[in-house]
């Protein structure tokens, strides 16, 4: 060991550098400490005044100018909160760094300072009555713990585990009730289900007696809903047809099997939707929004009502994709009216003539490609889904009023899909799907009835339903097939083909799946496993449609594609009417309605 | 020389090509936004772990010949200092040997999760060096010791009592540890691990005091961390007792100069005893019977308070919690909405799969109180037995379980060879 003299001058240059190092940190410390509590009470998602007035905007979302406020404080408190913990950040290196000094000068003055070692004085030996000691310590901190583990035994009664085997069963219990009723029953409203289970012999009776009675025991309405194209992908918005004598084949340069083709003023991606001898749809630009009714019979159009001057309309059309335009959800009618909706979030009602019901604005759907949730009516309601970024919600409103008679917000992202709404058995549900969950909602009164995570991204396909399995799907997510019901459960999943735009459809025995790149996918629907593929070549941004056991796919060329819903492919027919076309058809007794990019063409012989 | 050369390069440039591509493409602003460039997660992996796993063996033996051989403190003092930088800031003090424990616990009880053959590495080496040579692994090679060691400037003595008493803590910490990994409840070493946020300049509030309240105390009261808390301590303490070669204060023959009878700031040095234990044999060894006799009925008592806990031990359970809240709708309403609340909300998730979870843990918990409590109650009974046996000794030597094998002891030896 080195014992050499120690510099005097060395050593105390060190310790009053230590010194100053040492004021310094406690300095850095208090500051720190300080600082903290600052950024603790200056929360900017905690702060009371910016809570204040966002309550302040959500009774008055269009007071631009307090929106502006609070996006300016919000800036501020941000600012503040960053700041703060930069001052943190850099205090606590700038400590680090202190200590390390003071550390280091220590180290040295200890080891310049470092003295022979000496005997120690001598000391009384303790160490019989130290260990006696120990011993009885030991003991007495022992007693303590049991007295401590005992209270506390006593105050928490061990009954939580009693507690949660309650809780389990009667949450169970309706749960296993609901399993058996679906299971042991018939669905006679389960769409898909009877479809497929008659797919080939008298199925419009199979599906007049077990078809969706999508409006129940409806007042307001002048017809049943299966008998007629309501909505997009028809009753429910399932993409079930449930008429008859549909053809396969036609062609619309030859005009074979066209019954007539009429030019729609207005561009739009809206589907048509067809009541008795009625064809309704929309059409708008950045400037025009109109409703149209044409003819089944001649293609005449009978009336165009323009969604015009309506209060809360935004001046400014809003900023939309051109694959989706300004009016690409399809209307809605239940007979006595018919429902529009644009991309400004302007609604309209007009009844079957074409007079103008009522109308109103939701506010402008922030929606960075343009709003295209198509409407769905239920009983004497209209709901609508909009998904919007930061405020989505799901609501219905009075067909004969307009006013809201519920809504529900939703923790989503912003998403294009359209609801589908379905009987499960024992209930009604409406199912929406967006980013991160599949939801169910009492159509009634909008009450969430189960969810789950199982959906991501920018949400474009629409829901399947068959036989109480919901599918769902998005691109860069997953296929899912969900069993509904009190326990929401993901029976299984596939990756492998996406799709982004067009929607899929099931039986009770199948799945098919679009993709938009236009591969067609068949999974069985109970387990997953593919029957086969077909690639099919080209984009496809319709949705297909499932009529007399044969599924019909548009592509944007204009050719439906018709195989049987089986599971070994067979293509009946490939017809073409001649312009390219984005819309899911309608379907009518003995026709077809297709919406072509610029004229609407009824199929039929 | 080609391949030391290789694997140099690929050290040195391994992260810096750590910019991946976007797996999906970026969305487009129109505000002319500028997206920063994402990083694909740490390609630290492979190379680097193996390398950490080879900085440890090396590391190890440098300090166990150090230690053992070299006798030097000087040598000691520089290998903690690399440590520090390696181990502590470096590599973040992760993986370390002690929240090793937890993955190990892990592995053994969850067959779902693969523990990493670093983290095994991790876990084991420092124990077969400790068979071998005591426990030269906190000596130089633990971060937590080092940064410790390095502010223990005016160590006092807290004499055998309070040594006693507050060396408890470890044995509750253990348990506690891989009890809540056994159930898959949390790493609460991990959690509550004061310097890791130092290492990583980015402690939490709570962290900050922490650790400072420890280096602060560690200015009188040596190393409070690795002799008061340090579960891996634990394990340390029982193999260190079986090493083959441990340090020893003097080279050759003692010669009972006293020099080195303060030396040691962790109190780690058994002094000789060669005077009669005034406490009477036929006593003493009464008491060691019934002790012993006592030790299972300690065990199934210990085990039995250990059960009767267990749904308090199992709050800590983020499951646990969530069911107890729900299922009391009143305090629900009362309890601002938490995070995990809002989560099961929006998960969709029923109710009653919560509650079946939870019960599953409870019973987890339920078995885990049982061998927490036998544990603990063992603990309390060796403790005292062993504060019942004497071992007559005539020199000064270090305690093989409490001695970090720092040698500092051995710079007061005026014994050289």
């Amino acid at each position: 060991m080195n014992y050499s003299q120690p510099s005097v001058k060395t050593i105390r240059l060190l310790r009053n550098i230590s010194i100053i190092s040492a004021i310094f940190a406690t300095l850095l410390c208090i500051l720190i400490i300080v600082n903290y509590l600052q950024s603790k009470r200056a929360d900017p998602l905690n702060s009371k005044t910016l809570i204040t007035l966002n309550e302040r905007l959500k009774a008055n979302p269009q007071d631009d100018q307090l929106r502006k406020e609070i996006r300016e404080l919000n800036l501020l408190a941000r600012k503040a909160f960053f700041t703060n913990q930069w001052q943190v950040k850099t205090g606590g290196l700038l400590l680090f760094f202190n200590i390390l000094v003071i550390i280091l000068c220590l180290q040295a003055i200890d080891y310049m300072k470092k003295k022979i070692p000496v005997i120690p004085p001598d000391r009384i030996d303790d160490f019989w009555e130290s260990r006696k000691f120990s011993r009885k310590w030991i003991a007495g901190i022992g007693i303590i713990l049991v007295m401590a583990a005992l209270t506390l035994a006593f105050l928490s009664h061990n009954d939580l585990e009693n507690i949660l085997e309650k809780e389990k069963l009667p949450a169970r219990k309706p749960e296993s009730q609901e399993v058996r009723r679906s299971e042991g029953q018939a669905d006679k409203y389960s769409p898909g289900r009877n479809i497929t289970s008659s797919p080939d012999n008298n199925q419009k009776d199979s599906l007049k007696e077990h078809g969706p009675d999508i409006q129940g025991e409806a007042t307001v309405f002048s017809g049943t809903m299966k008998d007629f194209w309501p909505g997009f992908r028809g009753p429910g918005s399932v993409g079930v047809a449930y008429q008859k004598d549909i053809p396969v084949l036609w062609d619309g340069k030859s005009g074979k099997n066209i019954r007539w083709k009429t030019e729609i003023p207005l561009p739009g991606y809206n589907s048509p939707v067809i009541w008795k001898d009625r064809v309704f749809l929309s059409g708008a630009n950045q400037n025009k929004r109109e409703v149209y009714c044409f003819d089944l019979n001649s293609g005449k159009i009978l009336w165009r009502t323009e969604a015009a001057k309506i209060p809360g309309s935004p001046a400014q059309p809003p900023k939309v994709n051109s694959e989706t335009g300004f009016s690409a959800p399809s209307v809605t009618t239940d007979g006595v009216q018919v429902y529009a909706i644009f991309a400004n979030g302007d609604i309209i009602a007009v009844d079957m003539d074409g007079r103008k019901a009522w109308d109103k604005n939701l506010g402008s759907p922030k929606n960075h490609y343009g709003h295209s949730s198509s409407l769905v009516i239920y009983r004497d309601k209209v709901i609508v889904q909009y998904d919007q970024t930061g405020n989505a919600s799901v609501m219905a409103l009075y067909g004969k009023t307009g006013e809201i008679a519920w809504k529900t917000l939703r923790n989503v992202r912003v998403s294009w899909t359209s609801p589908i709404l379905v009987s499960t058995g024992n209930r009604m549900e409406l199912i929406l799907a967006a980013d991160p969950y599949v939801a169910s909602y009492d159509p009634d009164n909008g009450n969430e009835l189960w969810k789950i995570d199982c959906i991501s991204g920018e949400v474009g396909p629409s829901l399947a339903y068959a036989d109480g399995v919901v599918y769902s799907v998005n691109e860069y997510s997953k296929l899912a097939a969900i069993k509904t019901g009190g326990t929401p459960e993901i029976l299984w999943e596939d990756n492998e083909y996406l799709s982004d735009v067009p929607s899929p459809i099931a039986t009770e025995k199948y799945l098919f799946l679009v993709t938009s790149y236009g591969v067609v996918v068949c999974y069985d629907a109970k387990t997953g496993s593919k029957y086969w593929i077909k690639e099919f070549g080209n984009t496809i941004y319709s949705s297909p449609v499932l009529a007399e056991g044969k599924i019909y796919i548009m592509n944007s060329k204009g050719t439906m594609y018709i195989f049987k819903a089986d599971k070994t492919f067979s293509l009946i027919e490939e017809p073409q009417i001649g312009e390219g076309s984005f819309c899911t058809p309608a379907f009518f007794e003995g026709g077809i309605i297709i919406r072509g990019d610029k004229n609407l063409y009824c199929i039929g012989k | 020389m080609l391949v030391s050369i290789i694997f140099l390069l690929l050290v040195v440039f391994q992260p810096m090509i750590t910019f991946g591509t976007q797996r999906f493409p970026k969305p487009e602003f129109e505000t002319g936004y500028t997206q920063p460039d994402t990083l694909v997660p740490s390609p630290r992996a492979e190379v680097l772990a193996v390398m950490d796993v080879a900085v440890l063996l090396i590391a190890l033996s440098v300090i166990s010949w150090i230690v053992i051989k070299k006798r030097s403190r000087k040598g000691v003092f520089w290998v903690s200092l690399f440590s520090l930088a390696y181990f502590g800031f470096y590599r973040e003090g992760c993986v370390c040997s002690i929240g090793s424990i937890q993955n190990v616990t892990l592995a053994i009880f969850n067959t779902g999760y693969a523990i990493p053959l670093t983290v095994v590495a991790f876990f084991i080496i420092p124990l077969v060096f400790t068979l071998f040579f005591g426990r030269t692994f906190c000596a130089g090679i633990c971060p937590f010791g080092a940064m410790q060691d390095l502010v223990a400037f005016a160590p006092q003595k807290l004499g055998s009592r309070l040594n006693a008493v507050l060396g408890l803590i470890p044995y509750f910490y253990l348990g506690l540890a891989i009890l809540y990994a056994a159930t898959g409840t949390d790493f609460i070493i991990c959690r509550y691990d004061p310097f890791v946020g130092i290492f990583r300049f980015n402690a939490s509030f709570g962290m900050f005091l922490f650790a400072g309240a420890l280096l602060v105390s560690g200015v009188f009261l040596a190393r409070p961390y690795c002799r008061f808390l340090c579960p891996y301590g634990v394990i340390l303490n029982w193999f260190s007792r079986f090493s083959r070669k441990h340090i020893t204060i003097t080279p050759s023959e003692c010669i009972q100069c006293r020099l080195c009878e303060d030396s040691c700031p962790y109190d780690a040095i058994d002094m000789p005893r060669i005077g009669k234990n005034p406490e009477n044999k036929k006593d003493t060894l009464r008491k060691f019977v019934i002790i012993c006799l006592l030790m299972p009925l300690m065990v199934i008592a210990g085990g039995f308070l250990g059960s009767r806990i267990h749904e308090t031990l199992a709050l800590v359970n983020s499951k646990v919690r969530l069911a107890v809240t729900i299922s009391d709708p009143a305090k629900m309403k009362e309890l601002p909405e938490s995070f995990e609340i809002r989560a099961f909300k929006s998960s969709g998730k029923p109710a009653a799969q919560v509650y079946s979870e939870a019960s599953v843990i409870l019973k987890k918990f339920n078995t885990g109180g049982w061998i927490l409590g036998g544990f603990l109650g063992l603990v309390f009974g060796m403790l005292i037995a062993g504060r019942l046996m004497t071992k007559y000794r005539t020199d000064y030597i270090p305690n093989k379980g409490t001695c970090f094998s720092c040698a500092r002891c051995v710079d007061y030896c005026p014994i050289k060879s």
